[in-house]
């Protein structure tokens, strides 16, 4: 590894009125680089994930993505949040539109490429995340799994530079979270840049090149995920650990 | 090292541990007006059917009784307890009823008028007043906020008597201009909060997944928001139209002839001030049943992507 970053936070706070939601974060994640976050609930995971795209406002430090800053009042915020493709909780994908139009819509309202292109590259995608077939099918028929697989060609479409993972799995029943993975895990094999919100610690442990503990809005520990999980530093992720993994 | 098949059960309690609350979905009732019949209630589903089939009756019926038969009908127990029915035979029956009728086209066809451009300015005005209110820049929010809140303040009788009489001194509105203004200006504010209500019934992550793909807020609102937010608003604004209509009756003490003012002149001519008012009530009825059926036909047809 060892290119060049592609996000870069320094000092970064953030408050939600007196709660310190996150207290002097600074990280890289290089290009190619897989980050996973883990942490306790209320670590300030998400709201670290939400600060990237300033989903999220942050009141001290800077976030750079691709050398940029995104607090630059000269900035294309919009154009910025092209380059960073986000996978939420919820799925949140548009309910009023097809597997296909959902993953249509931003390349041809964004980009206004022409609808015929657009078709192209959604079914392209959604037979890469392997759904296809449900191309036509409105969120509200499809399976939490199914639903959250669009959302990620939905945001591979903009050929994004970093994808932003935020509890991918989360809402998704036990017995599906597989196919989410295994999307997942194919596209860090491509060597997309990714950065992901999990208790997924099986997931982790396979493709997280670094292993990032969060608590209380601080980063409490940073290590490749061999190390985080067979040897950890601190004592706050040792009692983390111990609960999640108890023996 | 851990066994996997502990790890996976961990892994399993922690997700659920943090999974959302499963999505309800929203709609919203607000009472004026008349209730929209939908299959999913049955008893409210079966009552709009015995009006609606039970008012054209009525009508047929009182305008044409003395024609159909209906006369006899009508005297039926006098024919049994007095039997002197020639007497009444010969009496010549004027049908206040369908007099009426013949008397009141103009009254229809200015209702009609004032509902219809009524209808499509307060739309218009309340999307801009439920966009302003939602909106974070303060000037905006405030002058939105302040027009919701006076016009709500006051009743549409007052607005209508201050429109005419209090701006025709600076300015000469038509009367019927003047109605409609009115009507749709504060019609315009109660529609103002059905649509702010519908904009944030939309979960917010339908905003932050289209911010995320680089949409500008501009292009989220009107590409994924509001195409959403039709399907919550829809019968409330139906439901507004329909008070609409209603309220359009108060035009009458202006110098506007819509059908309840023509129905007064009737009556001070002809006397017959019961069958006028009767009719009256019967035409609304009819009107506003009929518009309740077809804001609940276009509900259901909004909400299809929504059926699994």
């Amino acid at each position: 590894m060892g290119g060049q970053p592609v996000i870069v936070m320094e000092g970064v706070y953030k408050y939600f009125g007196d709660f310190a939601a996150l207290t002097n974060i600074s990280l890289n994640i290089e290009k190619g680089q897989k980050l996973v976050l883990v942490g306790p609930s209320g670590s300030g995971k998400s709201t670290l994930l939400r600060a990237i795209n300033r989903l999220e406002t942050i009141d001290h430090g800077r976030i750079l993505v691709d050398g940029q800053d995104i607090y630059d009042p000269g900035i294309n915020l919009n154009q910025l949040r092209t380059r960073m493709g986000m996978v939420f909780q919820g799925f949140n994908l548009f309910r009023h539109k097809t597997a296909l139009e959902n993953v249509t819509m931003a390349p041809r309202k964004v980009l206004k490429m022409s609808a015929k292109e657009a078709d192209r590259r959604g079914l392209d995608l959604l037979h890469k995340v392997g759904i296809a077939d449900k191309a036509a099918n409105y969120p509200a028929q499809l399976s939490g799994g199914q639903q959250q697989r669009v959302a990620i060609a939905r945001a591979l479409v903009m050929n994004p530079d970093i994808m932003l993972f935020d509890e991918p799995t989360s809402a998704l029943d036990p017995e599906v979270t597989h196919e989410v993975l295994d999307v997942m895990v194919a596209l860090a094999r491509e060597g997309m840049t990714m950065a992901v919100v999990t208790h997924e610690m099986g997931f982790a442990r396979q493709v997280a090149d670094r292993v990032i503990f969060m608590d209380q809005g601080q980063i409490i520990e940073e290590a490749p995920p061999a190390l985080f999980f067979e040897n950890p530093r601190s004592d706050r992720t040792r009692t983390f650990l111990r609960q999640i993994l108890p023996f | 090292m851990i066994q996997p098949y502990k790890k996976r059960k961990i892994d399993q309690a922690l997700a659920r541990q943090e999974a959302p609350p499963p999505e309800k979905p929203v709609t919203i009732d607000i009472a004026d007006g008349p209730a929209i019949p939908r299959p999913s209630d049955p008893g409210l589903y079966s009552a709009w059917k015995f009006v609606m089939i039970a008012t054209p009756l009525i009508m047929i019926y009182l305008t044409t009784y003395d024609q159909i038969g209906g006369f006899i009908v009508r005297h039926l127990p006098e024919f049994f307890w007095r039997g002197n029915f020639l007497e009444d035979w010969a009496l010549t029956e004027r049908n206040a009823y369908r007099a009426f009728f013949f008397f009141m086209p103009d009254g229809f066809q200015v209702t009609f008028q004032v509902t219809l451009f009524s209808i499509p300015v307060a739309v218009f005005l309340g999307v801009i007043t439920g966009l302003c209110r939602i909106s974070r820049r303060r000037p905006i929010n405030l002058a939105a906020s302040i027009y919701v809140e006076v016009v709500r303040g006051i009743p549409l009788l007052v607005q209508l008597f201050y429109l005419y009489y209090a701006l025709g001194r600076l300015i000469t509105i038509p009367p019927l201009g003047s109605a409609v203004l009115a009507i749709s200006f504060c019609y315009g504010a109660y529609m103002g909060e059905v649509v702010r209500s519908g904009i944030e019934a939309i979960d917010r992550g339908q905003r932050e997944a289209a911010l995320s793909l680089g949409f500008t807020p501009f292009q989220a609102m009107f590409y994924v928001i509001l195409p959403q937010a039709v399907r919550t608003i829809l019968p409330p604004v139906g439901n507004e139209c329909i008070a609409l209509l209603k309220d359009s009756t108060l035009v009458s003490v202006l110098a506007i002839a819509d059908i309840m003012r023509r129905a007064r002149e009737f009556a001070t001519i002809s006397y017959d001030y019961f069958e006028a008012y009767t009719m009256v009530a019967l035409v609304y009825l009819f009107l506003t049943l009929l518009l309740s059926k077809l804001v609940s036909k276009m509900e259901g047809r909004m909400g299809s992507y929504e059926r699994r």
